[in-house]
């Protein structure tokens, strides 16, 4: 047995997944390995399959064809509380308490109430809200609310956690609370895949990522071989008085990519030397505050593959001048 | 292959938490009061029924192929019955001769009878009798006209002996016969158990709609509500489809049970009341005869199974049907056919209470949807053969079997399904190839 088998034995391995619904493809043989202990980011446009394909992981949806496995077995053999899923439409029963519905959660997979009930107590004080215990859920806030469906889901210790867009709708306390549990669930040995539209928290958390696009991935592994994959070189530059970088026309191979109040952002083609970029600010006799060779950005990398932006719906679409005049 | 969960512990979760929810509502309090005090009421109904009946006049054929016996009984019988009641007031029996048993009976056909009686005097000079009862008459009625045979039979007796004396007395016999009815033609019943059991009847078929249609919708509602709360989407990843329906038909069920048990009490209570009451307000002379006596245990068992497999078969639909739709006004729509179905079963029911089609009732206590009400019904009020029942209650167990399978399938396809309803195709692809 190799090291790659070992590899894939301790993985979350999928394996050309398939599925169909009617005559609409939402799989396309979609195929990607999950390091276990690892923050895994599973990246893609709305509707490139990231929910069917959670959903089956979970035995909610069954694949047209393809595999999934788990340490080495199929994921239908495994029992459910290897898994802990947090959906992205979010939901809970809302005249139960939270600690009823705590308890009831955990107790579909199989943990007794009375430790269920303690450790639901026990997480509502490391998120600051051990109040909660005893309140309905419509008597909190849908970002509270969210709060208690990923209790929901890790409750039972689960060896997997997939999360779908786990961060929308938090506040910034909220998500950096989130983060932090992620975090220690992954120092814990846990591991999590989840989705997310915020290429900021993936850069931040995830040591690999898949890119998906209409049912396949199109990249995938560790962030830092992504980027590099990608075949491109940046620089980020930040000049006192100066945030248009005008100048930067006359230096040839390079191009304004992403300018910024702070910094600027310039793609550099292949053989352009980053340091002829720093010649021409000093020649120019700039305050330079911060220069920075670095590899493409994940969100770069994602309109690369995949062509838009992860949020493209979430922007406004260009408005012919007619039809504005009109 | 598909993960295959074992039914319990989580199916008993699920019932639990569905339970404790229904019973812990509002709704669940105030309805249970309403439905209690209905059928007070209801078990009160021949109270009412007599306070109605004091006034009116049962109108009974009399034949016998001895003109001489049909006379003294249409002249003594008459006498005997009407010899207490309020002055003022109408005699509560008219007999009136027959001209053959046919014409007797047709009589209560064309409604100019409520009854009719018959007596023949046997080879050994017994009288042998038979009462065909017709729908209108009250219980309390025909046991007085029952007791009014053997008053005839003593005259008889004291004539005859006079004429030939040394011949012992024979106690008269009588056969009740049900006239019309689902047991029209069947072997007779004793009247006074056939008027309560139609009481029960009524009782039970309104209960079993109720169990049925109202439990069901809970069922289906419940899952919708799941659906709207989004709550839907992490339990589906906790327990398996199978898990969910059978639990929530139970826990809904058990819940349906406790109201059930909360409002048969106090009704059965007022049925084992209604005589006393009914001597208290009326006097001795108009007690009710109690319905109860009919509630034999094996009926009760009968009934208690029935209850079960129905509410099983319905709700299982249910919980199917409140899957496909994602919004609680679209429910009753979804919902509509099986409500219809149900109806379909309670107006049968109505029709074996009041004599409706023999052959077609026959028919429709084995169908397994209409079966909880019209074998029920045929059972309270009818003779039925045990391997009747058997084939009954087998069909109605083989088509649960086969709805689990069905209700889970479409549950499972059915619960993702959001701001869309599944159409026909949909359905059926879900149950040829479930997740």
């Amino acid at each position: 047995m190799g090291s790659t088998c070992i590899l894939r034995c301790v993985s979350l391995v999928l394996d050309g997944l398939s599925k169909r619904f009617g005559q609409v493809p939402a799989l396309d043989g979609l195929s990607f390995e999950a390091p276990r202990g690892q923050i895994f980011g599973f990246l893609g446009a709305n509707g490139a399959g990231k929910t069917t394909t959670m959903r089956i992981i979970l035995g909610v949806l069954r694949a047209d064809s393809g595999t999934i496995r788990w340490g080495g077995t199929l994921h239908d053999s495994l029992p459910r509380r290897v898994w802990g899923y947090l959906p992205e439409e979010r939901g809970l029963y809302p005249r139960m308490t939270i600690l009823e519905q705590l308890v009831y959660f955990a107790g579909l997979y199989g943990v007794p109430r009375d430790q269920a009930a303690r450790e639901a107590r026990a997480w509502l004080a490391r998120f600051r809200v051990p109040e909660f215990a005893d309140r309905r859920a419509d008597e909190l806030s849908k970002g509270n609310q969210q709060k208690v469906q990923f209790l929901a889901a890790v409750l039972h210790d689960p060896e997997v956690l997939l999360m779908d867009e786990p961060f929308t709708g938090l506040d910034p306390v909220n998500v950096a609370l989130l983060r932090e549990a992620f975090l220690e669930l992954r120092d814990r040995g846990k591991t999590i895949i989840f989705s997310t539209h915020q290429m900021d928290a993936v850069e931040a958390m995830c040591e690999s990522v898949a890119i998906t696009d209409r049912g396949r991935v199109v990249v995938g592994g560790p962030i830092r071989e992504v980027k590099r994959a990608a075949g491109r070189r940046m620089v980020r530059i930040s000049i006192d008085g100066d945030h248009r970088l005008e100048w930067l026309s006359e230096v040839p191979g390079t191009r304004l990519i992403r300018p910024g109040i702070d910094r600027t952002e310039v793609e550099l083609d292949a053989g352009v030397d980053p340091e002829a970029i720093l010649a021409a600010a000093i020649a120019r006799g700039a305050h330079i505050r911060h220069f920075e060779i670095a590899d493409p950005s994940l969100e770069q990398v994602f309109i690369d593959h995949v062509g838009r932006p992860a949020d493209e719906e979430l922007t406004l679409a260009t408005v012919p001048a007619e039809d504005s005049a009109a | 292959m598909s993960r295959s969960d074992p039914l319990m512990p989580n199916t008993l979760i699920v019932a639990r938490r569905e339970y404790l929810d229904r019973v812990r509502s509002r709704m669940f309090h105030v309805s249970t009061i309403v439905l209690a005090t209905l059928a007070v009421l209801v078990a009160f109904i021949p109270i009412f029924a007599k306070a109605v009946d004091r006034g009116t006049t049962t109108r009974v054929a009399v034949y016998s192929s001895d003109p001489q016996l049909r006379a003294t009984i249409v002249a003594n019988l008459g006498t005997f019955l009407n010899q207490q009641h309020d002055p003022g007031r109408a005699d509560p029996y008219a007999l009136t001769a027959a001209s053959s048993e046919d014409a007797a009976r047709q009589s209560i056909d064309q409604g100019a009878a409520d009854a009719a009686l018959v007596g023949e005097r046997a080879p050994t000079g017994r009288l042998d009798f038979r009462f065909y009862t017709g729908e209108g008459i009250a219980a309390d009625r025909s046991q007085l006209i029952n007791v009014g045979t053997f008053f005839i039979a003593i005259l008889d007796y004291t004539s005859l002996n006079r004429r030939a004396p040394g011949q012992a007395f024979t106690f008269p016999t009588l056969e009740t016969v049900a006239a019309s009815g689902p047991s029209t033609g069947a072997a007779p019943l004793d009247s006074a158990d056939f008027a309560g059991r139609r009481i029960l009847g009524i009782v039970f078929v309104v209960l079993i709609f109720i169990i049925l249609v109202i439990y069901g919708m809970w069922v289906a509602a419940g899952v919708v509500a799941e659906k709207t709360s989004r709550v839907m989407e992490l339990i589906i990843s906790a327990a398996s489809a199978r898990q969910l329906v059978i639990g929530k038909v139970l826990g809904i069920g058990a819940a349906g049970a406790t109201q059930y048990v909360a409002v048969l009490v106090p009704s059965l209570l007022a049925l084992g009341l209604e005589n006393r009451i009914a001597t208290a307000l009326f006097g001795p002379g108009d007690a009710i005869s109690p319905s109860l006596v009919a509630l034999a245990p094996p009926l009760v068992l009968a009934y208690g199974a029935y209850f079960v497999l129905g509410f099983a078969l319905y709700a299982l639909i249910y919980a199917a049907a409140g899957s496909l739709v994602s919004r609680p006004e679209d429910l009753q729509v979804m919902a509509l056919p099986l409500s219809l179905i149900a109806i379909g079963g309670y107006f049968q029911a109505v029709l074996a209470l009041s004599g409706g089609t023999a052959g077609f009732i026959r028919f429709a206590s084995y169908v397994p949807f209409w079966s909880p009400f019209v074998m029920m019904t045929r059972l309270t009020v009818g003779r039925v053969e045990p391997g009747e029942l058997v084939l009954s209650y087998g069909l109605l167990v083989a088509t649960i079997a086969v709805t689990v399978v069905i209700a889970t399938r479409v549950y499972a396809a059915g619960v993702l399904l959001y701001g869309q309803r599944a159409g026909l195709r949909e359905v059926v692809e879900a149950v040829r190839h479930p997740a």
